[in-house]
């Protein structure tokens, strides 16, 4: 039996997986699979990625030349503000937690859903309804805050569509919390017999502090919202000056939301990486334990740091003082995350397959977005640099160069989980490394250009920065190709792509155990587990492609 | 235990389980909206520090009666869906009392609505309405009014939601279509009414008691 | 309703338990109405919060048997006061130091 096993051949009656089970369109909309809702999160998310980059690409060719030569300033700041709404709020915050931790927190438990399976269906009716709603309110009227909608310009002054839009990012927070408490529910209540917490997969960690956040900080957002539409539509005075209001609120209602976002956006791109690493180092991971705590310790301290951005904007100094302490000790457990990741590298037989390269990129770019947060948390080299390049490139490279680069990296190691698919390897190389450099092209010219004074949010700019912008949209174009390219070889992999195996990166984890793709409620027997995960082969010893917790599974079965 | 297959649902093999994960994800959901609430709440806390002389002013200008009325009749709301819950639980079969006492607190929760529609009317007749010909002389008593009309009103959404919920409860009690006995939805749904009514009593002393001594 | 006497002694039980609580909660409703009439200056404004405190407790406690509960949702009640807390203490020590 553990020949046949050993072999890839399951001794089970032919049944159909979650992909062939029920086509009609109507299947997969009133689907309560998590696989599913899954997939049509990413198929959401993708068209909204691409939304957010066309904006951007324009606005990449409108700073070409320093006299606004493409277009008006008001078009420009719609569609920056589009770019930054659409990318946050249903590009970025729905990534990684409501596509790849849809699909993988249940199978990484080993469980046979969610816990609420109906509300999983009832976050993606509302993400793309609030999503369509903001877009087409984005589009037909346009809203020029930028995506923090800062009081009291968007309270008081600006004449564009700020209560659509506002409203679409409220109820899109619905969705942000529903998820967040059906993973919290899920991790606590569904592991299987002998998922241990401390042996849960480091992504399985990621999502659940994750899920803390949106749970914890996506109200007070809501709030924050509800008092700008209320000021707009009612004329209700919370953050007029002139009738008492205090427009400083806003920012910390916002940013006690917006901060902890960030982490809402790192973290899960932080669990993915955990997870390819040892998979292509052939290694455990190193400290394994620390990486929770650390994770943990990232989701608490996360709330308690808005007040760096606000250290001009007429906040007390003492709490400008309190903030930035806090805020370099969040720098900590980042750091011991970016070691421990280095550290499992160390003596391991190394493989450079696609799913690495991107969480190699991940690591790189995570360090130099992290070290550059440094400077900003830092009140006198704030003040020089608020407000300028430096602050959009420091946070591009976070959520870009961090979170992004682990989304693809995530795709292509689950993809033939996913689908059941191989891509071709060597084109996924190709568009990994050409992001990586293309990202670096696009930013990294971005960090001197603000560190020399260049001010964002302008449609013109003085002459001498033209050589940094020029850099910046050459390398932008470079990026839009590394983003286009898996787009076109991994659609092309669903139809003539090699049939993947049950475990085709050798990879541990529960998810590794069942078929590719996997059935309707995920195994076909109940897992147990008996030990800690990362359980690689020791050096010396022939990497398998059998997980131990398969054999495991067998034999208790 | 047919009573609990009826109950059961996906992704779920042990009913106590179901009914575990259900009691512990309305709590989290709870917490979320403890923050919230708690959000509109230091707004208010960092305006009235700001202007404490007009928050005292414009408090005396609610009506007390009103206010105090309705704390009341949500407190007995909260008294009635307790029962009905705790009733649910015990194995004493007691139906009849469990759907009385449901079909209370949706009374209670309409009578607070309906009482605070006649508050509206009352300070809408007395021009508290932040704008343009508002009634009181202190600029930022429009904000403690701001303030009181955004969140009585997400008060009384969330009201509103709670009393459909009970109905809804209360329709498929009825019907039979699910049995009382140990029945989940009771319970999550008498946590949320409870939160809502915390919530006022939070606001009570927020809305109605400032400026009362002076 | 077979044992008609033992469902009689429950519902006896489950309404002393609760107009008990009920009863408290009145007591102090009208304890922060009339203390709000007395001229104490901060005291006043506090002790309507701390009634509200005290009432809410006895909800949380009492009505949502949070007294009775696990662990884990005690936790998960506690997280959301904890978060409330620090968002209260951050954002007043930059108002409290501005005015």
């Amino acid at each position: 039996m553990t020949d046949s096993l050993l072999a890839g051949e399951l001794p089970l009656p032919p049944r159909p997986d979650y992909l062939r089970h029920g086509s009609t369109v109507w299947s997969w909309l009133s689907t309560t699979d998590h696989k599913r809702i899954a997939i049509l999160y990413a198929v959401t998310i993708t068209i909204f990625f691409f939304l957010g980059g066309a904006a951007i690409t324009a606005v990449r060719l409108e700073l070409f030349q320093p006299n606004g030569w493409l277009m008006t300033s008001d078009s420009y700041n719609k569609l920056f503000s589009f770019h930054g709404i659409i990318m946050v709020w249903f590009f970025l915050v729905p990534s990684i937690p409501n596509t790849l931790g849809n699909f993988l927190l249940p199978l990484m438990i080993g469980a046979p859903d969610v816990a609420f399976p109906r509300l999983n269906l009832f976050s993606w009716y509302l993400t793309i309804a609030a999503g369509a709603f903001t877009v087409y309110a984005l589009v037909a009227g346009g809203v020029d805050t930028g995506w923090t909608f800062y009081t009291p310009y968007s309270s008081m002054f600006s004449n564009t569509h700020v209560f659509a839009a506002a409203a679409g990012v409220f109820v899109v927070g619905f969705a942000s919390i529903a998820t967040g408490v059906n993973f919290i529910a899920t991790t606590h209540m569904l592991r299987a017999p002998g998922m241990t917490w401390f042996r849960l997969p480091l992504f399985v960690w990621a999502i659940y502090a994750t899920s803390l956040i949106m749970v914890l900080a996506t109200p007070v957002l809501a709030i924050s919202l509800l008092l700008v539409i209320a000021e707009r539509v009612f004329g209700l005075p919370i953050f007029d000056p002139a009738r008492g209001g205090d427009p400083i609120l806003f920012q910390h209602l916002f940013w006690f939301y917006s901060h902890p976002a960030v982490y809402i956006m790192v973290l899960p791109a932080m669990g993915v990486v955990s997870e390819i690493i040892p998979c292509f180092a052939r290694r455990r991971i190193f400290g394994y334990d620390f990486m929770v705590y650390a994770m943990l310790a990232i989701a608490g301290i996360g709330f308690f740091v808005w007040g760096h951005h606000m250290f001009v904007s007429g906040q007390s100094p003492l709490a400008s003082l309190v903030f930035s302490f806090l805020s370099f000790i969040i720098a900590v457990p980042s750091a011991i995350k970016v070691f421990n990741w280095t550290a499992s590298l160390y003596r391991g037989q190394i493989s450079f397959e696609s799913p690495m390269l991107y969480a190699l990129g991940f690591v790189g770019l995570f360090t130099t977005g992290g070290l550059s947060g440094l400077f900003l948390a830092s009140i006198p080299v704030d003040v020089h640099v608020t407000d300028t390049y430096f602050v959009v490139a420091h946070f591009h490279y976070i959520m870009v160069g961090g979170s992004v680069s682990a989304f693809f990296a995530g795709m292509h190691f689950w993809w033939p989980k996913v689908t059941g698919r191989r891509y071709p390897e060597s084109w996924a190389k190709f568009a990994a490394i050409l992001m990586y450099a293309g990202f670096n092209m696009t930013f990294l010219p971005q960090f001197f250009a603000g560190y020399l004074g260049m001010p964002r949010r302008y449609h013109t700019y003085p002459a001498e920065f033209q050589i940094y912008n020029v850099m910046s949209s050459a390398g932008a174009a470079v990026l839009a190709i590394a983003y286009l390219l898996p787009l076109f070889y991994l659609t092309w992999s669903l139809f003539y792509g090699g049939k993947a195996g049950r475990n085709p990166f050798g990879a541990t984890g529960l998810e590794w155990t069942t078929s590719s793709p996997p059935p309707p409620k995920n195994f076909d027997w109940q897992p147990r587990i008996d030990r800690a995960p990362y359980d690689y082969h020791a050096e010396g010893m022939s990497a398998g492609t059998d997980p131990p917790e398969m054999q495991n599974a067998k034999e208790t079965q | 235990m047919s009573d609990e297959t009826a109950m059961l649902r996906e992704p779920w093999v042990d009913f106590s389980r179901q009914r575990e994960a259900g009691k512990f994800g309305i709590w989290v959901f709870l917490a979320s909206e403890t923050l919230f609430f708690g959000a509109l709440m230091l707004t208010y806390s960092v305006c009235r520090i700001e202007h404490p002389a007009a928050f005292a002013a414009a408090g005396r200008e609610t009506n007390i009666w009103y206010g105090t009325i309705n704390t009341a009749v949500l407190l007995t709301s909260s008294l009635t869906i307790a029962v009905a819950a705790q009733g649910a639980e015990s194995y004493a079969r007691l139906r009849r009392l469990v759907i009385a006492c449901l079909v209370v607190t949706a009374l209670l929760g309409l009578a607070f609505i309906v009482i605070k529609g006649f508050e509206y009317k009352e300070d809408m007749d007395k021009h508290l309405v932040p704008g343009a010909g508002f009634a009181l002389p202190e600029r930022a008593a429009q904000l403690f009014f701001g303030f009181y009309w955004l969140v009585t009103s997400v008060h009384a959404i969330h009201l509103s939601i709670g009393i459909a919920l009970v109905g809804r409860l209360v329709w498929v009690l009825l019907r039979r279509e699910l049995p009382v006995t140990e029945n989940p939805e009771i319970e999550v749904t008498a946590l949320y009414w409870h939160l809502v009514d915390i919530v006022w009593i939070f606001l009570y002393p927020l809305i109605y008691l400032p400026g009362r001594s002076s | 309703m077979s044992e008609p006497d033992k469902s009689g002694l429950t519902v006896r039980r489950l309404w002393t338990r609760n107009l008990v609580i009920w009863a408290a909660l009145m007591a102090l409703l009208l304890l922060s109405l009339v203390s709000a009439y007395i001229p104490m200056g901060r005291i006043t404004t506090a002790s309507g919060i701390v009634i509200a405190i005290a009432k809410s407790m006895l909800v949380v406690l009492l009505f949502m048997e949070l007294a009775s509960a696990r662990p884990l949702i005690r936790l998960a009640a506690m997280a959301g006061l904890v978060f409330l807390a620090a968002m209260f203490a951050l954002t007043l020590s930059d108002i409290l130091a501005r005015l």
